[in-house]
């Protein structure tokens, strides 16, 4: 028997229930996955005039810029309801929150346009004229 | 220098961040609410990968990985280490359907589709039939035949040619109106339309989409597919390729691993690098200063920013 038969299912109605939270996208490796106090301590110390939008994380000053989903997009994040006692067996997952837009923060270098996740947002444009049917 | 912290070996993350289209998400609404993560055969490289089945398993896409070392995301209230974007896009299925139909056209008959697309190793496949744009696109890859209310196929070289030559076509002509043509348009933020400077000629657009469907497709498809556009002739790169970035992002497709919920791209590889592919060596061969190479594309322009 294939491991490849069992399959990950996203229950997509959660996503009616999903949070709207922000999403930073950091510089560097965080060793944790869990809960952090991210408004008390990181979010205040956002600051954005003109644009440029800038903050000290662990005394080191990010520059940050908004990256929007492209157009026909949704950002999600997904949960895993419950991980499975064996390979054999499918996996759930539920969006646990949507998103429009996240925050990339960068060390020194400002993000511009150039930058890799700021330019992967094209690539939808790109898939299209991949993968769209050919008509006729 | 200080010396390099060492990292933890990466938990499992129960977790990941998805870009996807709106459809997929509305589709909450149809009567098959769920929407499903299937590892499949990929076409170019013969092992497997995660696509994602949505709205009764009529639409399907394909899972890329954007990844750069030391990223980590916070989620509202919580942190996730693994920092990856995973992209989820639209595919062909054609593309998918495509290594089934040569398979079985190599004896010539004509058959069901059923008896085509089986695949022992990854029986998600059969799901690739109720897409739209599937069964009823077959026409463009093989020849026909109804007897009855039974349809047979037979795979066809020069109609897939053809079908293949419609979409390079198609992505020059959107390479062309785009800003991505020439690897974004924007070298830095002084602006440099580099396509005016280099001369990027049509050859250098075919080359480019050529190498782009050739993500998708066997290596000797996509070599048959170079002769067919008369390409020119590989020849060795006269501009070597930069040695490999650091921070590379990720043009791969989602690599089904034996945990295949880790949509690990880091180890993919399509072959041992000893050999480069028919549509690198193609890559390779267009003049680079006016082009970028899909991960160039997808990599940032500053080189690193820890050296």
């Amino acid at each position: 028997m294939s491991a490849n038969s069992s399959v990950t299912v996203v229950q997509l109605d959660s996503a009616a229930q999903a949070n709207k939270e922000q999403l930073h996208l950091l510089p560097c490796e965080i060793e944790h996955n869990g809960p952090a106090e991210v408004s008390r301590f990181y979010s205040p110390t956002v600051k954005d005039h003109k644009h440029e939008m800038t903050v000290s994380f662990r005394g080191r000053p990010l520059k940050g810029q908004e990256v929007n989903c492209p157009q026909g997009y949704t950002g999600l994040v997904l949960k895993e309801v419950q991980r499975p006692s064996s390979d054999q067996e499918d996996r759930i997952v539920k969006v646990s929150s949507v998103f429009n837009n996240f925050t990339r923060w960068n060390l020194e270098t400002p993000p511009t346009s150039d930058d890799g996740v700021v330019m992967a947002m094209m690539w939808p444009k790109l898939a299209e004229a991949i993968h769209g049917p050919i008509d006729e | 220098m200080t010396t390099k912290k060492k990292r933890s070996p990466p938990t499992e993350s129960d977790s990941w961040v998805l870009i996807a289209p709106d459809s997929v998400v509305a589709s909450r609404k149809t009567r098959d609410p769920d929407a499903t993560f299937v590892s499949l055969r990929n076409p170019a490289t013969d092992g497997g990968s995660q696509y994602l089945f949505s709205n009764g398993d009529m639409q399907v896409f394909e899972v890329k990985a954007f990844s750069e070392d030391y990223r980590s995301w916070f989620i509202g209230q919580r942190v996730q280490r693994d920092g990856r974007l995973l992209y989820v896009t639209p595919v062909d299925p054609l593309f998918l359907l495509l290594p089934y139909l040569r398979k079985a056209g190599a004896e010539g008959k004509f058959q069901p589709l059923q008896q085509v697309v089986m695949d022992e190793d990854y029986p998600g496949c059969m799901r690739l039939l109720s897409c739209t744009h599937s069964v009823d696109s077959l026409h463009h890859v093989a020849d026909e035949k109804e007897v009855g209310s039974m349809k047979f196929h037979r795979y066809s070289q020069e109609k897939t040619m053809e079908w293949l030559q419609k979409k390079v076509e198609r992505i020059v002509r959107m390479l062309k109106k785009s800003d991505i043509s020439v690897g974004g348009g924007v070298k830095s933020s002084t602006f440099i339309r580099v396509k005016e400077e280099n001369h990027v000629t049509e050859v250098d657009y075919l080359c480019y989409a050529h190498g782009l469907i050739s993500e998708y497709i066997s290596e000797d498809l996509s070599k048959d597919l170079h002769k067919h556009l008369q390409l020119p002739e590989m020849s060795s790169p006269n501009k070597a390729e930069p040695p490999s970035k650091k921070r590379k992002l990720s043009d791969k497709p989602v690599e089904a691993g034996e945990d295949y919920t880790k949509f690990n791209s880091a180890d993919f590889a399509r072959k041992p690098p000893k050999k480069m592919t028919a549509a690198q060596k193609t890559l390779a061969k267009v003049d680079k200063t006016g082009m970028k190479t899909m991960s160039a594309f997808f990599s940032p322009k500053v080189k690193q920013e820890n050296n």
